[in-house]
């Protein structure tokens, strides 16, 4: 059968789902989709699967409230019938939040940023803690090692941090940092950590990390 | 609860999503309604234990039950022990996330002998002491079940109570019975005086061994009125027995990560090597109606899209042409793919293979499991050269271009022809590949050869059997490397080591429960781990206890001497068992128990015939 629509859907990922891989989530989400009974589409080759796409694939152990994906249907859904089944199929820390047209949004690569909340304990009170943060994201370059599939890089992460807002609270130390996301350029909020450990010789013990925002290329709330 | 202590060091380990629980289907309860809990424990990793079917059935079965609450537990990884250890997490349930001791009942289920360890390992690791005799309350009792407990004699001094046969019955009768005691404030000793009155309930503190002064055993000694035989316990109806609508689906990759339905018990092929062909006797049939109803919803209800019909042999379920035309009328429709395994080289018709291919062609598996028709009427496998070269010639027409062959090496009368045989089989189905004119073009063929090594079992008739020694196998694995002449063909084997503690453990008795204790002690777990099986240590283990590993592996026993489980009742009598060992060393091979009924025994479980009418019997 052809593809009618493709359905944009945003979820949450946030308690225990947070140590569902990505790969794994695949597999969850097809799962569920398949719960759903909602006429999803399959590819039509040799092994049919359910088309699904993820925009920004979230790392290991981090939460986020504004995930997206992707698949078509074969039949004609409303759409907040799509996303009540869905999210009636899917685990409970997976919760649906809503689902359009994607043609009614903009494409997967018009976006550049994402936001993130980050709570961090460590060997220092939360006032040194982040003082010594603040700091550190203040320096013009933050040059660290990432693994490329070619090897070991040394890299300039800095211009890709957009924004950082460092704070103490009573027992942990608060951020909200603005990194550059999407296929061109991404930062996760865990390099820059480990760039700060490695630099500073801070232990840090990393509470949360919690998306919260995505934003295209004109620094609007991507839709 | 002890989530926010889990998720501290969630982080540092390996696929953390399976130590924390929240899956689809996992059940979660009102503790305080809740009059019994239940921790069904598998003593091994998350990924081999939630692939059991025996697992998702008593966990399903339990918790209909509203004020019964079982949750699953298993063996964490060595990275999650460490961190488990070093922050001091006791092992905990993956529903409530709370600790064992919380429980009333650990029950484990005994799959495999390289996995005792790790009960003691897990009741160590919950804080709850490995000896049943230093658990004093009727508060985590720990029970087990499962096939490697018919002869649970090496476990005898770590579990209270050995679940035998069939656990959809008997468990709730078990659990039925703690909750009376435990809300009459009886005690242990009072609750397992009343529970070995349970048919299939065997409490081996109730039983004293005595022994011949060279280490045979004299007289196993029934104690405080307990019987003299425990007899297993079986579901008569399969069609009537509970069966789950929904499995736990898990996160993370498991081995075998899809649906499963059971669709018989038991297996009428009768090969000598085979625990399982006997002790799950007898033979009992689903319907279709049944299987196929289990399907669809297990599939609705869990996503997957995969079924697998499980069974000893599916093939030799007599609907199983019927069956396939039910599934096939949705699964397409629905993107869900059949599996069959254990299919039978012998009745594999073309038109099988045009239906289960019609989804997907990978490879195919088959077990002649020796490799001359001489060696084969031995061990009771009743399938012929022919019979392979026309299954093989029918799957390479079915468009498949890998083979993969499992053969044994070390089995009773095995010699220098038949080792030579298998390479030579394997051989034969390559050359097969090339007279197919219509192979594909520019494929080539694979065949693979897996060769176990035999460990002699109880309840078979070659329980009288010696293993062969570890030199002897590791000769004829090079005899076979030697007569390969092909890279078509590929050769595994089996450590013959990890075969040889296997082997000891399947025929122990209970002072080898002593050498168990003592290689825990000293480090010894996951040991069906290969990474993590410490040959070493074992010999040293059961050597420290004075006890000789070729005692129990490589000793031919006498047809009249006491076994260690001959108290324990599987539905096979001895006698049978005795006529089968002598068959097998005249070369004569047992019809199946479709054609003749051979005797066995076990149909009196039934209370009649296994097949229709009486004048099989």
């Amino acid at each position: 059968m052809e593809p009618l629509k493709t359905v944009r859907l945003w979820f949450e990922k946030t308690g225990r789902a947070k140590y569902i891989s990505h790969l794994d989530l695949v597999r969850c989400v097809t799962r569920a989709l398949k719960r759903s009974g909602l006429p999803v589409w399959y590819t039509q080759g040799f092994n049919p699967h359910i088309y699904l796409t993820f925009a920004l694939p979230l790392s290991l152990g981090q939460e986020s409230c504004c995930e997206i994906m992707q698949f078509r249907l074969v039949e004609e859904v409303e759409m907040q019938e799509v996303a009540r089944r869905l999210d009636v199929a899917l685990p409970e820390e997976l919760r649906v939040r809503t689902a359009y047209d994607a043609s009614e949004g903009r494409d997967f690569t018009k976006i550049a940023a994402a936001r993130y909340q980050l709570r961090l304990q460590g060997d220092k009170k939360p006032l040194a803690l982040a003082s010594a943060l603040q700091k550190f994201v203040e320096q013009s370059a933050i040059i660290t090692s990432k693994k490329t599939k070619k090897g070991i890089k040394e890299v300039d992460i800095r211009p890709m941090l957009l924004d950082a807002e460092v704070r103490a609270e009573k027992e942990a130390c608060a951020a909200t940092l603005r990194c550059a996301a999407g296929t061109q350029k991404n930062l996760n909020p865990a390099l820059l950590l480990d760039a700060f450990c490695t630099q500073t010789g801070c232990q840090l013990s990393v509470q949360r990390i919690f998306r919260d925002q995505l934003y295209d290329t004109e620094g609007a709330l991507f839709r | 609860m002890l989530r926010d202590e889990i998720e501290r060091v969630l982080l540092r380990v390996q696929k953390p999503a399976q130590y924390i629980g929240g899956e689809m289907g996992s059940i979660q309860k009102d503790k305080s309604e809740i009059d019994l809990r239940f921790a069904f424990c598998f003593p091994d990793t998350y990924e081999v234990g939630m692939s059991h079917l025996g697992m998702k059935i008593l966990y399903g079965l339990l918790n209909t039950r509203e004020n019964f609450w079982c949750e699953r537990c298993f063996a964490p990884w060595t990275d999650m022990e460490a961190e488990m250890r070093q922050n001091h997490i006791p092992l905990y349930a993956l529903e409530s996330l709370d600790p064992l001791t919380d429980f009333d009942i650990l029950g484990f289920t005994l799959q495999y002998e390289l996995s005792f360890t790790n009960i003691l390992n897990m009741l160590d690791l919950a804080g709850i002491p490995v000896l049943a005799k230093d658990r004093h309350d009727l508060k985590n009792l720990v029970v087990a079940g499962g096939p490697c407990a018919c002869n649970p004699e090496p476990l005898a001094p770590f579990i209270d109570l050995f679940l035998l046969g069939e656990g959809e019955e008997l468990n709730m009768e078990v659990c039925d019975l703690y909750l009376a005691c435990k809300q009459a404030g009886e005690s242990k000793q009072q609750f397992l005086q009343k529970a070995c009155r349970i048919q299939g309930v065997y409490v081996p503190s109730f039983y004293q061994v005595h022994y011949h002064q060279d280490g045979t055993v004299k007289e196993v000694e029934p104690l405080n009125g307990a019987p003299e035989v425990v007899s297993k316990r079986i579901v008569k109806d399969l069609d009537r027995a509970y069966f789950p609508d929904t499995f736990v689906v898990p996160f993370t990759d498991i081995v075998h990560d899809r649906a499963m339905t059971e669709v018989l018990r038991g297996c009428i092929r009768g090969c000598r090597f085979c625990q399982a062909g006997f002790i799950y006797r007898p033979f009992r049939e689903k319907s279709p109606e049944v299987i196929d109803r289990q399907a669809k919803c297990l599939c609705d209800s869990t996503g997957y899209d995969e079924v697998s019909l499980t069974s000893l042999s599916t093939s030799d379920l007599s609907t199983i042409e019927p069956l396939l035309e039910k599934l096939l009328s949705w699964s397409e429709r629905d993107h869900v793919s059949l599996s069959l395994p254990s299919l039978r080289v012998d009745n594999f018709s073309e038109e099988l293979v045009e239906k289960i291919s019609s989804v997907r062609k990978s490879s195919l598996t088959f077990a002649p499991e020796a490799g001359t028709q001489r060696l084969r009427n031995v061990i009771n496998k009743n399938v012929s050269q022919q019979e392979i070269d026309h299954t093989c010639r029918v799957a390479f027409e079915g468009g498949y271009t890998n083979i993969k062959l499992y053969f044994m090496i070390g089995l009773p009368t095995e010699t220098e022809e038949d080792v030579c045989g298998i390479v030579d089989t394997a051989q034969g189905v390559v050359n097969l590949y090339y007279q197919n004119p219509d192979r594909p073009k520019g494929r080539s063929v694979s065949v693979s050869v897996s060769a176990a090594c035999f460990v002699p079992k109880p309840f078979t008739p070659f329980q009288f059997e010696p293993q062969a020694t570890m030199d002897e196998l590791r000769e004829k694995q090079q005899l076979m490397r030697q007569h390969l002449r092909t890279k078509k063909v590929r050769i595994s084997s089996h450590d013959a080591k990890t075969s040889f503690i296997e082997g000891v453990f399947a025929r122990g008795d209970r002072r080898l429960g002593q050498a168990l204790l003592l290689a825990w002690q000293r480090g010894c777990k996951m040991d069906g781990w290969s990474e993590y099986f410490d040959f070493d240590k074992w010999v040293q283990a059961i050597a420290d206890c004075g006890l000789d590993p070729a005692f129990y592996a490589n000793r031919r026993r006498p047809y009249d001497e006491v076994l260690p489980w001959d108290h324990l009742y599987f539905g096979v009598d001895k006698a049978f068992l005795i006529r089968e060992n002598k068959k097998a060393h005249a070369d004569t091979a047992t019809p199946h128990c479709r054609l003749q009924c051979s005797g066995c025994g076990a149909n009196k479980l039934l209370g009649g015939p296994c097949f229709g009418t009486a004048e099989n019997c």
